[in-house]
């Protein structure tokens, strides 16, 4: 009876100590709850109603919702979506890839240099790097169609102003510019290689070409499963460099899911189209990540040991 | 002898030689916006990488007639506070999951995971109209709250992954010595902690300073503006004078360049060490 009563007692104290420790978790929590859970179950209720002129808001179902998947300009956005994701993942994991393999096995004196030279696009502001390759793309004055010329590719317009070229070119910039985050990635998972795994297989004959396709590309297979999901989510919140270079031009023809929910909420002011929108994107993203962390075990980060 | 000697060091220089040329290719868009800025009106419109004479009149014009210093002040205190919040929230966090173990840690941990899987395209509506709603449109913090909430899981996932490898024994013993935990989280796991501190630091600031989407919507009265979104109004402004406004771009690249190169040390220890605990 006593014993109880001290195990209670001890056990109160331990619990009002531990729900101090719980300070710990409050701040990350409170962040989540108001600024990513509140909003995204606001927007997913404000998908179902649809206002009105006097500004009340009806119940509308999944009106909202016919509406999107019946614009023509929504199947523009899912098949640039569609090409920017199939072409922009698997070069960079191939030029990234090649890059930081000559970079770690090849170079010592000027490894440091390599490695912070191709990563500079990836924190030159993406805004100034847009205006740039505008420039480059421009007709008459820019520097594409000059130099192209020399290679027997004749460039009359520029490749952004063309609706059959546009999401092409936009897709290059995005290439040029995270190709360096690839690269550092796969720096990072070549750090992982044992070295004695490398030797067993060089003394087993492995060498060169075969090396590096046997031995090398499976054991990075943890890093490419990351650069696989990173690179879906980074597709889908496609923005600024489509924005500043095309605004979704010409004709809608390089439309993505970021400037289309950018125009249905703040240019048109359609809040109830722009918050089906951003439940479509959000719920898209949601169950391609899942399938990628269930199927292939694909993790979020190159560091950590989390279990989604 | 000899011979292998020799085909590795001939194998070492064309892979060199291969790399520069690369290099040479990848820089092309940062040299030509160099280039260009320091043009000279009459050669502005060269459809060419590099031209003669060089002037550093554009800089000095586009320095004398814009704000820049407050613009990127306005960068630096929104880049800076995130980066304080989310380093600070995200150590708690991940302590309170990896060293305190608090009962039911581990669920909350996978829920704020979920935050990853999240494309900031399909956040910017609700959140443009929650700060609105709170008043905070055109506020540092109506930028500074959201970016760190977005910014925390992904801090705390490398911060556990390095405190659950921290030899445990040196908690047990804090904890022998009397330490409470905030003692401990403050004299022994933040130490421990240090190379991945300094990796989430960096690579928070560079995602912060670059944010433009979020940015773009909240911030729309022009003192309020940040060195990402007001590219755009220079090209409008210089659109018949380009070597202006790419003078005015180097300048608006160049402090997360510099940074980064400084720093760039540092952020690959930390990703390299983060990659081993994998």
């Amino acid at each position: 009876m006593r014993a109880g009563a001290a195990i209670a007692a001890v056990k109160r104290r331990s619990a009002s100590r531990a729900s101090t420790l719980y300070l710990f978790a409050l701040p990350a929590t409170l962040l989540f709850v108001v600024f990513i859970a509140y909003p995204i179950l606001w927007v997913a209720g404000q998908s179902l109603y649809s206002g009105t002129t006097d500004g009340r808001a009806i119940f509308a179902g999944f009106a909202n919702y016919k509406t999107i998947l019946g614009d023509p300009t929504f199947w523009i956005v899912v098949r640039n979506m569609v090409l920017w994701g199939v072409i922009t993942i698997p070069v960079q994991m191939l030029i990234g890839g090649l890059l930081a393999y000559f970079i770690e096995r090849h170079t010592h004196a000027l490894r440091g240099f390599f490695r912070t030279m191709f990563f500079l696009p990836v924190v030159t502001s993406v805004s100034v790097i847009s205006l740039v390759w505008v420039q480059i793309y421009a007709p008459y004055y820019g520097i594409a169609q000059e130099y192209l010329k020399h290679v027997g590719i004749i460039m009359t317009t520029s490749p952004i102003g063309d609706p059959k070229t546009a999401i092409y070119a936009l897709i290059i910039v995005n290439i040029w510019q995270w190709t360096g985050f690839s690269m550092l990635m796969y720096i990072a998972g070549m750090a992982n290689l044992p070295s004695e795994v490398l030797d067993a297989a060089r003394i087993d004959g492995a060498r060169g070409w075969r090396l590096a396709v046997h031995v090398i590309v499976p054991m990075l297979s943890p890093a490419t499963k990351s650069l696989l999901l990173l690179g879906v989510i980074g597709t889908l919140q496609t923005f600024p460099i489509v924005h500043l270079m095309t605004g979704g031009g010409p004709n809608r023809a390089s439309e993505v899911f970021g400037t289309f929910i950018f125009k249905q909420s703040f240019v048109l002011g359609d809040t109830a189209s722009g918050a089906a929108l951003s439940v479509i994107v959000l719920v898209t993203a949601l169950v391609l990540s899942l399938v990628q962390i269930a199927l292939l075990g694909a993790r979020l980060s190159p560091a950590g040991k989390e279990q989604p | 002898m000899m011979a292998p000697l020799t085909r590795n060091r001939i194998r070492g220089v064309v892979i060199h030689a291969v790399l520069f040329v690369v290099l040479g290719f990848w820089m092309i868009p940062q040299v030509y916006m160099l280039s260009i800025g320091l043009r000279t009106p009459a050669q502005a419109f060269d459809a060419a990488l590099f031209t003669w004479p060089v002037t550093f009149d554009n800089f000095v014009t586009v320095i004398r007639d814009n704000p820049l210093g407050g613009i990127f002040l306005n960068s630096l205190i929104i880049t800076a506070a995130t980066v304080a919040i989310v380093v600070a929230v995200s150590s708690l966090f991940a302590f309170a999951c990896a060293i305190l173990r608090l009962k039911g840690s581990m669920l909350l941990y996978t829920t704020l995971l979920t935050t990853l899987m999240v494309p900031l395209a399909s956040m910017v509506l609700p959140l443009a109209i929650l700060l609105k709603n709170f008043g905070w449109v055109n506020t540092y913090i109506g930028l500074i709250l959201p970016y760190a909430a977005l910014g925390v899981p992904f801090a705390m996932v490398i911060l556990k992954a390095f405190m659950e490898d921290a030899p445990r024994e040196l908690f047990e013993a804090a904890r022998v010595d009397g330490c409470n935990a905030w003692q401990t989280y403050w004299h022994v796991a933040l130490p421990l902690v240090r190379p991945a501190l300094v990796f989430v630091t960096i690579w928070q600031f560079i995602v912060t300073w670059n944010e433009f989407f979020l940015a773009l919507i909240v911030l729309t009265r022009s003192e309020m503006k940040t060195l990402t979104i007001v590219p755009m109004q220079y090209s409008g402004l210089y659109m018949a004078n380009p070597g202006a406004l790419f003078a005015i771009l180097t300048l608006i690249a160049l402090p997360l360049i510099l940074l980064y190169v400084l720093v760039q040390r540092a952020f690959v220890r930390g990703l390299l060490a983060g990659a081993v605990k994998g």
